[in-house]
């Protein structure tokens, strides 16, 4: 139990450090980048040195860093994420709008991409020799060598604008069976290797010469013991879709937190970015942390 | 490209299409049935992607206009023409010292929370902008303001310590709010105006839905129940346009070609166009680009006809003005006097040559934003035997670099502005974002143009705008190439629409108003 408590202490002391590791990183990497949320407003429009000079003393640019990092940190310990610098309403509110978006698409596709991805290899596995068990490498070649993007591309093309089927905006069912396809061919690979490898077991051909039946065998037995696998691939994909949804989002029009945070980049607003990366960091670790969680339910093995 | 004789046919086909449609609109044809043809049906949602809208706040915009008008009406407005006429305001006098400013409001008007607008309402905004907004034209326009008075409810008298001609115009973007919208005396978070489309919900960068004003004081418009803005930075926003998810929705020139033969979709353009200079670092000029004649030379390689074709395909339009032939500020004489209609390398070769400088030993350093038409520009140099280095950046990327002033070219464009003024104070010495002309500074040039602010009587003042027009040409800070449309898809189901002078959407006597949804 101590044993318990002091793993999970430390989880969390790591955990809280690498959202502070990457909080500062992203505070200097932004300020880094030329321009801020003043200059944007001078592009815009027409602002002389001085006016440009006095906005960003209102807006707070003209402190130190130092101060600036101290007093977002101490904003975001209060549960305050302060005030977008371009649009003047709650960081909070723009964020709170956006995840809603992105954890419905990553959700949708990360299911599809499992359903599909545990099917085939499912299939394949049981006839090696059939067409579905091609489908294995078609769809790791499409995930590693079609972006997503310009899967998006062709679907407009040929749904929207070809054939009228569906809108270009807000379209939900496009980028999802292209997220999910794309989830698919990364976790179907490794599964279905698992999966082959299993097969080969002293345990399963004990199976077969017993008489079990092939689907059983594969679902009551090899599945299972590919879970580890099934549940690491999953876990990285589900991450990478938190904020790698964004061609998504931005091909589609999207609201979700990909295109908030591409948004923010571009107009320099240091208060959402930083927020959204804190959102991004959070979420990531704690993926991270409920894959670890399940590995150990399914495999308790390296407990011991 | 448009010659002016064609711009002028174009403008009176223009003028007289706005008639016809004028008059289809006020007098819908009855046919034999009974039934009326091409009569404004009413209802819908018209969904439209122009500008992004940067702030609730109407009073703290600093550019890219538009949006707002739909939901807040000014003074005065600026007609597809380019000039200026009563919107809010009845009608207006000034005195002829050009310092007193009187403006009769409308009767009748009210505001989105039924309030009626009396003169003391803008008096208000006038105030609010003068003592709370820090930056843009509206806060540079304020400081010429000595007192504001509102005499009666519908008299509004506006008092100048200079006379300052740009004033008309400017406030045509000094939006009119009620006092009782949330956020006065900071930032304000739901603008009640007095516009034909309400507020409604605003989602940043995302989307903006107005409702219809069902209290809009101008006969029976709008005519649509709504208008959606999508604020996404789209990538491609023509294919939105090109599947119907907009009605209306920006075309970008490699897009053009696409959009022009769709059979469902009109092109539409701004009345005023975007113009394209190539600007030297007047700031802290390098050598050899320190000698006017070397800057010279460098002008006789830039080819106009194919600068603006590659830019505008047969849409641009060449010249050496910042405004276009058919503006009152444009002067035909000047534009025939140009020396660098055509490209002449043989005679750059030669100046450069007088003046000692040998091509092949000096570096241009080129910087400019990500746009293919600045690679032509470096094209265009490198003929001469220039070597370049030609750094293309971001936005912000460029604006910085400009800013540090240790470049020697910088081919850019600049969009449609309310007046005149806003491109002519861009070479001021302390003008706003100096940096895309080179970051002039001239005392002369100053002064010419500030007599042309001040100036009372309009041939005069155009006369000065020339003067200042001509020391830019003479000294080469910047070297206009021509001229081109901002183009608008516009889908044929919506009718009534047409686009004025600027982006903004709604404007006296036309624009979202007046559009609505064929059935």
């Amino acid at each position: 139990m101590v044993t318990l408590l002091a793993t999970v202490l430390i989880h969390i002391a790591r955990a809280a450090l690498l959202v502070f590791g990457v909080t500062v990183l992203v505070f200097i990497l932004v300020r880094a980048i030329p321009g801020d949320a003043v200059d944007v407003l001078a592009i815009e429009g027409g602002l002389t040195d001085s006016q440009a000079e006095a906005m960003r003393a209102g807006l707070g640019l003209t402190a130190s860093w130092l101060d600036q990092f101290t007093a977002w940190c101490l904003s975001a310990l209060r549960g305050e994420l302060g005030e977008s610098l371009r649009f003047h309403v709650p960081v909070a509110d723009l964020l709170l709008q956006a995840i809603p978006v992105t954890l419905a698409l990553g959700a949708a596709s990360l299911a599809t991409g499992f359903v599909l991805a545990v099917a085939i290899a499912l299939i394949a596995t049981l006839r090696p020799r059939s067409i579905v068990a091609s489908l294995v490498d078609i769809l790791n070649i499409w995930s590693i060598a079609i972006p997503t993007f310009c899967a998006g591309l062709v679907a407009i093309l040929v749904f929207s604008l070809w054939l009228g089927w569906l809108p270009v905006l807000g379209n939900f069912l496009v980028p999802v069976i292209i997220l999910g396809l794309d989830a698919a061919g990364q976790i179907v690979k490794p599964l279905h290797e698992e999966m082959k490898e299993l097969g080969t077991a002293v345990y399963i051909r004990t199976a077969r010469a017993k008489g079990l039946h092939p689907l059983k065998i594969v679902i009551g037995h090899i599945l299972p013991a590919a879970a580890p696998v099934l549940l690491a691939m999953t876990g990285l994909v589900a991450a990478s879709f938190i904020g790698g949804a964004l061609t998504m989002e931005v091909l589609f029009g999207l609201p979700g937190v990909g295109s908030l945070a591409f948004n923010a980049v571009n107009g320099r607003d240091y208060p959402l970015i930083q927020a959204v990366v804190l959102f991004l960091a959070v979420a990531v670790i704690l993926i991270n942390a409920l894959t670890d969680l399940a590995q150990r339910l399914v495999d308790p093995r390296p407990e011991r | 490209m448009i010659s002016s004789t064609k711009v002028r046919r174009h403008a009176l086909l223009t003028a007289c299409g706005s008639l016809l449609l004028a008059s289809s609109v006020s007098l819908p044809v009855i046919d034999a049935s009974g039934q009326t043809a091409d009569a404004p049906v009413h209802g819908g949602t018209l969904r439209l992607a122009t500008l992004g809208l940067d702030t609730s706040d109407p009073h703290r915009h600093t550019g890219s206009i538009g949006v707002q008008q739909v939901y807040a009406e000014s003074l005065t407005s600026i007609a597809p023409d380019g000039s200026t006429t009563p919107w809010l305001a009845e009608s207006y006098e000034v005195s002829d010292d050009g310092l007193t400013y009187t403006f009769r409001l409308r009767d009748g008007v009210t505001f989105h929370n039924g309030d009626t607008l009396t003169a003391g309402d803008v008096l208000a905004n006038f105030e609010r902008v003068r003592e709370n907004v820090e930056g843009g034209w509206l806060a540079s326009a304020m400081g010429f303001t000595e007192s504001f008075e509102a005499p009666d409810d519908r008299t509004f008298v506006v008092r100048l310590s200079e006379p300052y001609a740009p004033f008309l115009n400017l406030i045509s973007e000094l939006w009119i709010l009620s006092p009782a919208s949330p956020g006065w005396d900071e930032t304000i978070t739901q603008p009640i105006g007095t516009g034909p489309f309400l507020f409604g919900e605003w989602i940043p960068n995302i989307s903006l839905v107005a409702p219809a004003f069902e209290g809009y004081w101008d006969g029976d418009l709008p005519y649509l129940d709504a208008l959606e803005f999508n604020l996404t930075e789209l990538s491609d926003p023509s294919l939105a346009l090109r599947s119907g998810d907009l009605h209306i929705a920006p075309v970008s020139g490699d897009q053009l070609p696409i959009i022009a033969e769709a059979e469902d979709i009109d092109i539409q353009r701004l009345k005023d166009t975007s113009w394209y200079f190539w600007s030297f670092n007047n700031r802290s000029p390098r050598p050899p680009l320190d000698n006017v004649r070397v800057r010279e030379a460098i002008t006789y390689a830039l080819d106009k006809q194919a600068y603006m074709a590659f830019i505008a395909g047969d849409q641009g339009i060449v010249t050496n003005q910042m405004v276009i032939p058919g503006n009152y500020y444009f002067d035909e004489a000047l534009h025939e006097a140009d020396q660098h209609a055509g490209a002449d390398l043989d005679l750059a070769r030669q100046i450069l040559a007088e003046e000692g400088v040998d091509p092949s030993e000096v570096t241009l350093e080129v910087v400019s934003w990500q746009s293919p038409y600045a690679e032509v520009a470096v094209q265009m140099v490198r003929e001469l035997g220039f070597d370049v280095e030609h750094a293309a950046l971001e936005d912000l990327g460029a604006q910085q670099r400009l800013s540090q002033y240790d470049w020697d070219l910088a081919p850019m464009g600049s969009g449609p502005r309310a007046d005149v003024f806003l491109r002519y104070v861009r070479m001021m010495s302390d003008g706003p974002n100096p940096v895309l002309w080179g970051g002039v500074q001239d005392e002369a040039y100053d002064q010419t143009v500030a007599a042309a602010v001040a100036e009372t009587n309009p041939a005069l003042r155009r006369q000065h705008y020339l003067d200042a027009w001509e020391m830019v040409m003479d000294n080469y800070w910047t070297v206009v190439a021509g001229h081109a449309p901002t183009v608008f898809g516009v889908r044929d189901e919506v009718e009534g629409f047409e686009f004025g002078f600027t982006y903004g959407p709604h404007y006296a006597g036309g624009g979202v108003a007046h559009a609505w949804l064929a059935p």
